[in-house]
C-alpha cells in the first residue's frame, strides 16, 4: 500500500505567476476519498475521478443531443421527475444511476438490469458490464445525413456505445492498477482473480491498438509475476530472450525514430568534440550491431583537413555460441572505414555486465581524444549491488572520468521506472509504454512493428516481473541523471543548435506526425505528442 | 451558438483541476434539471440534491460555527468564529463578551452565491468556504440565509441582506477593538456579490458603517450582449440562456435586464455620487462569461470616485475558489486578508 497521509494538496502559492492549472496529483492516494470534494459534500475516490468526469461528459452529451429534438420531452424533465435519486453524495453512483435511466429509455434494452456487475473479491466496481446492455451498433446512414437528422434513439445509442468502449478502456486501466497494487501488498490470490477480470475486459476492447494492445502486454507481465514458480530475483527469469536480442534490437531500430535519434545526436556531438584531433577513440558501451558507427565514420571521412585515426572499442555481452560476434562487427566496420580511407582500429571487450568492465581493458592512450558513448546502458548500473561501499554507477562514472574523455554522450529513456514502490513503477511504465506503442503504431512499417513491440515487451517484463539485480531496466529521468553526473564531477556540454536542427530534419523523414524534439538546457529530447520519451545529453569532466 | 459539446468539455477540463471540473460540472448538470422552461423551479429536488452540513460548536480545524435566528425576520444567520485558545471553552457559544477588547476583528457578512436561486448558508461548499475565510483571513464570518427566487423576487434578497447587516451591527458579541464597534465588511460570490453592492448602498444611505465590499465574480448584467458573453457562451460551464433564466426569476415580472438591480451603472442605475460608499475589492475570473459586466462595474465605481481594486485572474473559471487546489485561491485569500486588515 502507498503511505497513508493527506489527500491531494498544494502548497500555499507564493509564485508570482498565477495559474488555475492543476497541481500534480499524488500517485499514492488512488483509493482514498478526494478530500477537497469531501469538503464540498461529495464522496468520490481519487481513482474514480476520471471515470466520474467521463460519465458527466456523456450525460451532458446525451442531454445536448436530446435538446435538438423538439418532439420529445426534455430529458431533464424525465430525470427530474420520473427518476428516483439515491444518495447525491455518492456522486459516482448518482451519475451512473442517471445514465442507466437514460439507457433504459432506449428501445430494446434489457429493462431488468441495473448496470452493476457483481463485485469480485475486494474490488469495488462502479462500472457497468456492457454485455448486459445490448446496445445496437452505431447507425449506418446510407444517404449521408448529418447526425442531427438521426432518430433520437439512434443518436442516444451511438453515444452510449462509444461510451461503452471508452468505459471498458478506463476500467482496464483502473483494474490493471488495482492488480498491481494487490501485487505490491502481497495479496496474490486477489491479484490472480483480477487477472481473470482483466482477461475478460480485454475481450471488450480493441486489442489491435491503443490501450487495449499495451494493456495486453502488462497483463501478460503481471501474470508471469503472479503465477510463475520462479522467484522474481532469479537471473534466469529472462534468459529465454538473450539470443534473440540482436534481432529485436534491429527491428526496434528500423520501426521508430528513437534509436536513430539517439545515434544521430550522439554522433553530431562526438564529431564536434573531435574537431582538431588527429587520434580519436570512441568507447561504445553497447556495440550491438554497430549501427551507430557507419555514419560517424563517413562524417569523419568528409572532415575538412582529412579524417583522424579512429579507434573504436565496442563493449558487448559474450556470444552464447562461442562466436566472437564483437569481432565480426568490428571487421565489417573496418571494411567500411577502409572504403572511405579512414584509418581504423577496432577492439572488442566482452563483458556480460557493464560493471565488469575495467578501464585498463580499454587501453586508452593519453594522446588521443576519447569519446564515451552510452546509449540506453547507464540505467542498468542502478541496481542494488555495491562494491567497497560505492554503487556500480558511481564506480563506472569514476573510471569514465579517469579516462579524461573529450565528451561523454548519454542517451536514456525519459521515464521514472526506478521508484521504490512497485505500484509507482508499474503505473509510470503503463503510461510510458502506452505512449511508446502509440508512436510505434503511427510509424507505418508493419513488418518491423511486431518485433519492435516484443523488444519493448522485454523491457516491460523486466520492470514488472523482476527485482533486485535481475531488474536492469531502471530508467530514470534526465533531471536525475543531470544531478548524478554533476555529482560525479561532470559538467554539461551543450548540444548545439546544429544538433537540434539536424534532429528535427531527421524527424521529417518519418511519415508519422506527432514526434517532437525539444531542447532544454543543452539536452535534446524526442517525444510523442509532448510526452518526452528519450533524452540525449553530452558531458565532459570538470577540470580539477 | 455555442461551440460543440466535446470541445467545450475538453476546453474547460484543461483549465481546472479534475476535481474542480467534476464539482462544477455536477452543479451544472443538477441545475439543468432544476430549472423549468416556464420559469418555475424544482425546489424540492434542489433541496434534496444540495449537500448541506449542520453547524458545529466543536471546533474543526480551528473554526466553530453556530446558527442564530433573527427573530424579527426569521432569517437564519450562521456565525463562524475561530476556536477559543482554551480547550475548556470549546462547545460554548459566547454571546456576551466582545470578540476582543484590544484589537479590531473584521466581521464579514457573507452572502452565498447561486444566482439568487440555488444554495443556502448551510450548503457544504459555502460552509467550507466560510470556514476557510475565518482561518486563512483571520475574520469572523456571518453567513446569511437570504430568501431566494423565483419564490421571492427582488427586492427580498436585498431586504434580507440589509436586515442581516443591521443585526450584525447590533450584536455586542461581534464588537471588537478599543473603540468596541463591529468592524463590518460585506462579501459575496455571484448573486451574493450583487447583494453586497445593494446592501452597501442602503447602508451608505442610512449612515450604517461598512468598512469594505468584497465581490467575488459578482452577478451583474444588462440587455446588451457584451463581447465576453458572446465569446464565452457555453465554453466554461455557463450559457447565456441560463443567466437569462435566473434574471427572469429574480427581477420583477415584466422587467428586463437593464433594471437597476442587474445593470448597476446602466441607463436606469442609481448614482453613487455623494454617498459614503465603502472601498471595494472585485474579483473577475477571466473565463467568466459576464466579466464585461463585472469590469464595467469596477469602472463605474472608479468614475463615481469610489475606491475599487480589481483582481482580474486570466484563466480562472467561475467557482475556482471552492477548492484550494490552485494558485488563484491562495492569491485571493491573501488579497482578502490584506483588504480587511488594512484599516486595523
Amino acid at each position: 500500500m502507498g503511505p497513508e497521509g493527506s489527500s491531494i494538496t498544494s502548497s500555499s502559492g507564493s509564485s508570482s505567476s498565477c495559474s488555475a492549472a492543476a497541481r500534480a496529483p499524488d500517485h499514492h492516494h488512488h483509493h482514498q476519498i478526494d478530500q477537497l470534494l469531501a469538503g464540498a459534500g461529495y464522496s468520490v475516490r481519487s481513482s474514480q475521478l476520471h471515470q466520474v468526469a467521463h460519465r458527466l461528459e456523456c450525460l451532458e452529451s446525451v442531454m445536448v443531443h436530446n435538446q435538438n429534438i423538439p418532439t420529445h420531452l426534455p430529458l431533464q424533465y424525465h430525470l427530474a421527475n420520473d427518476v428516483v435519486h439515491y444518495n447525491p453524495s455518492d456522486l459516482s453512483s448518482w451519475v451512473d444511476n442517471l445514465l442507466s435511466e437514460l439507457h433504459q429509455l432506449q428501445p430494446g434494452s434489457s429493462a431488468s438490469s441495473s448496470g452493476l456487475p457483481p463485485c469480485p473479491g475486494n474490488y469495488e466496481s462502479t462500472g457497468w458490464s456492457p454485455s448486459e446492455f445490448h446496445a445496437p451498433p452505431p447507425p449506418r446512414n446510407g444517404n449521408g445525413n448529418e447526425s442531427e437528422n438521426q432518430q433520437p434513439q439512434e443518436a442516444l445509442s451511438h453515444v452510449l456505445h462509444q461510451m461503452d468502449q471508452e468505459d471498458s478502456s478506463i476500467q482496464l486501466v483502473h483494474v490493471l492498477i488495482s492488480c498491481a497494487e494487490s501485487v505490491q501488498c502481497g495479496n496474490l490470490p486477489l491479484a490472480g482473480s483480477l487477472i481473470a477480470d482483466l482477461q475478460a475486459l480485454l475481450t471488450r476492447v480493441n486489442t489491435a491498438c491503443g490501450i487495449g494492445k499495451v494493456a495486453g502486454y502488462f497483463i501478460d507481465a503481471l501474470s508471469r509475476r503472479i503465477f510463475t514458480a520462479v522467484p522474481p530475483g532469479a537471473a534466469s527469469f529472462m534468459s529465454c530472450w538473450a539470443s534473440e536480442d540482436e534481432i529485436l534490437y534491429h527491428h526496434f531500430y528500423e520501426a521508430a525514430p528513437y534509436l536513430k535519434f539517439a545515434h544521430f545526436t550522439a554522433n553530431q556531438a562526438i564529431l564536434e568534440a573531435f574537431q582538431g584531433h588527429d587520434c580519436v577513440h570512441v568507447v561504445d558501451f553497447n556495440l550491438m550491431q554497430g549501427l551507430q558507427w557507419p555514419a560517424l565514420i563517413q562524417a569523419l571521412a568528409l572532415r575538412p583537413g582529412g579524417p583522424p585515426l579512429l579507434r573504436l572499442t565496442g563493449i558487448g555481452p559474450p556470444s552464447p555460441d562461442g562466436r566472437d560476434s564483437l569481432c565480426v562487427i568490428g571487421l565489417r566496420l573496418a571494411g567500411l572505414a577502409r572504403s572511405v580511407n579512414v584509418k581504423f582500429a577496432f577492439r572488442g571487450v566482452a563483458a556480460s555486465r557493464l560493471e565488469d568492465v575495467k578501464p585498463w581493458m580499454l587501453e586508452a592512450d593519453p594522446n588521443e581524444a576519447v569519446a564515451v558513448n552510452s546509449i540506453l546502458q547507464l540505467h542498468k548500473l542502478l541496481g542494488p549491488d555495491q562494491v567497497h561501499g560505492s554503487s556500480s554507477v558511481e564506480q563506472v562514472l569514476a573510471w569514465i572520468r579517469g579516462l579524461n574523455p573529450k565528451i561523454v554522450t548519454i542517451v536514456e529513456q525519459e521515464a521514472s521506472h526506478n521508484q521504490a514502490e512497485f505500484l509507482d513503477r508499474f503505473t509510470e511504465a503503463l503510461y510510458y509504454y502506452s505512449t511508446m506503442f502509440d508512436s510505434l503504431e503511427a510509424c507505418s512499417n508493419r513488418a518491423d512493428n511486431v518485433l519492435a513491440e516484443i523488444y519493448m515487451q522485454k523491457e516491460i517484463c523486466n520492470i514488472v516481473c523482476c527485482e533486485d539485480s535481475a531488474r536492469v531496466e531502471r530508467h530514470e529521468p534526465l533531471a536525475k541523471w543531470k544531478a548524478r553526473l554533476k555529482g560525479a564531477g561532470f559538467k554539461p556540454l551543450y548540444l548545439g543548435s546544429n544538433a537540434f536542427k539536424q534532429a528535427s530534419m531527421l524527424l521529417t523523414l518519418f511519415s508519422a506526425e506527432g514526434f517532437c524534439i525539444e531542447e532544454s538546457e543543452g539536452c535534446l529530447t524526442l517525444g510523442w505528442h509532448s510526452r518526452p520519451l528519450i533524452a540525449a545529453s553530452a558531458w565532459q569532466p570538470v577540470s580539477d | 451558438m455555442a461551440g460543440s459539446n466535446e470541445i467545450n468539455a475538453s476546453e474547460s477540463k484543461r483549465v481546472v483541476p479534475l476535481n474542480t471540473w467534476i464539482l462544477i460540472s455536477n452543479f451544472k448538470l443538477a441545475y439543468n434539471m432544476l430549472r423549468r422552461p416556464d420559469g418555475t423551479f424544482n425546489r424540492e429536488l434542489a433541496e434534496f440534491l444540495d449537500r448541506k452540513v449542520p453547524a458545529n460548536t466543536i471546533p474543526v480545524d480551528g473554526v466553530y460555527s453556530f446558527d442564530v435566528v433573527d427573530r424579527a425576520t426569521s432569517l437564519l444567520n450562521r456565525v463562524y468564529r475561530p476556536a477559543p485558545e482554551n480547550e475548556d471553552q470549546w462547545g460554548k457559544i459566547e454571546l456576551e463578551k466582545p470578540l476582543s477588547t484590544t484589537e479590531a476583528v473584521p466581521v464579514i457578512v457573507f452572502f452565498h452565491g447561486g444566482s439568487f436561486t440555488h444554495s443556502s448558508a448551510n450548503s457544504a461548499i459555502y460552509d467550507t468556504l466560510c470556514r476557510r475565510l475565518v482561518s486563512i483571513c483571520k475574520a469572523v464570518v456571518v453567513s446569511v440565509n437570504y430568501r431566494r427566487s423565483p419564490e421571492y423576487r427582488y427586492p427580498c434578497a436585498y431586504d434580507d441582506g440589509w436586515a442581516a447587516l443591521k443585526w450584525a451591527h447590533s450584536r455586542p458579541w461581534l464588537r471588537s477593538g478599543k473603540d468596541l464597534k463591529v468592524h463590518t465588511y460585506l462579501a459575496g460570490d455571484s448573486s451574493g456579490g450583487n447583494i453586497v453592492h445593494h446592501v452597501a448602498v442602503r447602508a451608505a444611505e442610512s449612515g450604517v458603517e461598512v468598512l469594505g465590499n468584497i465581490l467575488l465574480q459578482p452577478l451583474f448584467g444588462g440587455q446588451e450582449r457584451t463581447e465576453s458573453e458572446k465569446r464565452l457562451d457555453g465554453k466554461y460551464f455557463v450559457k447565456i440562456q441560463d443567466r437569462d433564466w435566473y434574471w427572469r426569476a429574480f427581477l420583477p415580472e415584466g422587467e428586463d435586464r437593464d433594471h437597476p438591480a442587474c445593470n448597476i451603472f446602466g441607463p436606469r442605475g442609481r448614482s453613487l455620487e455623494g454617498l459614503n460608499f465603502p472601498k471595494s475589492l472585485v474579483l473577475v475570473p477571466g473565463l467568466d462569461l459576464v466579466q464585461d459586466w463585472q469590469l464595467a462595474y469596477v469602472e463605474g465605481l472608479k468614475r463615481s470616485g469610489k475606491e475599487a481594486k480589481l483582481l482580474h485572474f486570466k484563466d480562472a473559471t467561475i467557482g475556482f475558489f471552492f477548492l484550494p487546489n490552485n494558485d488563484y485561491f491562495y492569491t485571493l485569500m491573501e488579497e482578502i486578508t490584506s483588504f480587511i486588515h488594512s484599516n486595523c
